[in-house]
């Protein structure tokens, strides 16, 4: 290779290795019947300052269940479920959501009953908004 | 060697090797939400079937690989250092305590049936739940792979198989990331899975009234 290409060519394959890398899973219990649950309680994550909860309690919302957000790890009310996020945030010109998983939970048994994972790298980057609402229609559609 | 060549060298290595070496994952300390309750004494084994262990050409710590930037791969291990059984048999005995069972860790020598219906006979337990791992192990690049064989028996102190439920297969679980975020992905991954392997009709109805 000639040494005028190769500040070309490392850039080019640290880009391609990493730069637009997307990933969308979603892993449901056979078993469960996830159109029942029509009440929703989105605990927040303690180290989430962004209030992911209330944008997933909105999505939940408009996707026709009932659900609400809180601080607390147990809920206000009796739910059909209790949704756990773990949100994680890297730096590239501006701050962006790499990867977002969201579980949801039996609330007597804090079993999981259904999980979705959005992973998106820099070039590949949505909104919050985006990533929340094509995991929780990953996992309502799986 | 000039500044130039130096520096490319340097992003080379990077690239290759990067975060990919050494990582570990805990696989010790997950907080397993059973969809079980109970009471009574159960006898727990978690039996290492895994070829290679078996073998003896992985580490029985060996929990899966991290790859470099050129996809070259790097054994990742158990966090605690101990045999990836070891860990899951604590994180399972642990998850049955909070559900409600008095949990006695059995001790199984190898993975020859006799051998466990051999422990299974010594503890005397009315109930034993032994947790076969045929394989587990993730794969990280770009994204995380998980590849698993786990088989889950409920035994009576006479040997007799009361109820069975295993899961197999390769999933992506989620994006690769730094250690903590793979570890997380991988815990919780193993969370779901053992608690699915508990959430069958048998196995709930042969762990009940022990």
């Amino acid at each position: 290779m000639q040494r005028s290409l190769l500040p070309l060519f490392f850039p080019w394959l640290v880009a391609l290795i990493t730069g637009c890398a997307t990933s969308l899973t979603a892993d449901v219990d056979p078993s469960a019947d996830l159109s029942s649950l029509k009440t929703f309680y989105v605990v927040n994550q303690p180290n989430d300052r962004r209030g992911l909860e209330v944008l997933i309690a909105d999505e939940l919302n408009v996707m026709g269940k009932k659900a609400i957000s809180g601080k607390s790890s147990t809920p206000p009310e009796a739910v059909d479920a209790v949704v756990n996020y773990v949100d994680r945030w890297m730096w590239d010109i501006t701050n962006y959501m790499i990867q977002l998983t969201v579980e949801i939970r039996d609330p007597k048994t804090n079993y999981i009953i259904a999980s979705g994972n959005s992973y998106r790298t820099s070039l590949a980057r949505e909104s919050p908004e985006a990533m929340v609402d094509e995991v929780l229609n990953k996992i309502f559609t799986q | 060697m000039s500044v130039f060549r130096f520096v490319c060298l340097m992003i080379f290595f990077t690239l290759a090797t990067g975060c990919a070496v050494g990582n570990k994952y805990d696989y010790q300390q997950i907080d397993i939400a059973l969809p079980i309750e109970g009471t009574g004494v159960l006898g727990l084994g978690v039996v290492e079937s895994r070829d290679y262990i078996v073998s003896g050409d992985k580490e029985p710590d060996f929990i899966g690989l991290q790859r470099g930037g050129f996809g070259n791969p790097f054994d990742v291990t158990t966090d605690s250092g101990k045999p990836l059984v070891d860990d899951m048999s604590t994180s399972v005995a642990n998850a049955l305590a909070r559900s409600g069972f008095t949990v006695e860790k059995l001790n199984l020598p190898s993975r020859e049936a006799s051998d466990v219906a051999a422990a299974v006979k010594a503890g005397g337990y009315a109930r034993n739940v032994i947790l076969t791992v045929n394989e587990w192990k993730t794969d990280v690049m770009m994204r995380i792979k998980l590849v698993f064989d786990l088989e889950l028996q409920i035994i009576d102190q006479q040997g007799k198989l009361l109820a069975t439920n295993s899961l197999k297969g390769e999933e992506v679980i989620g994006g690769g990331g730094l250690e903590s975020s793979n570890a997380q992905i991988a815990a919780s991954a193993f969370e779901s899975k053992i608690g699915r392997l508990f959430n069958s009709p048998e196995v709930k109805a042969a762990l009940v009234d022990i």
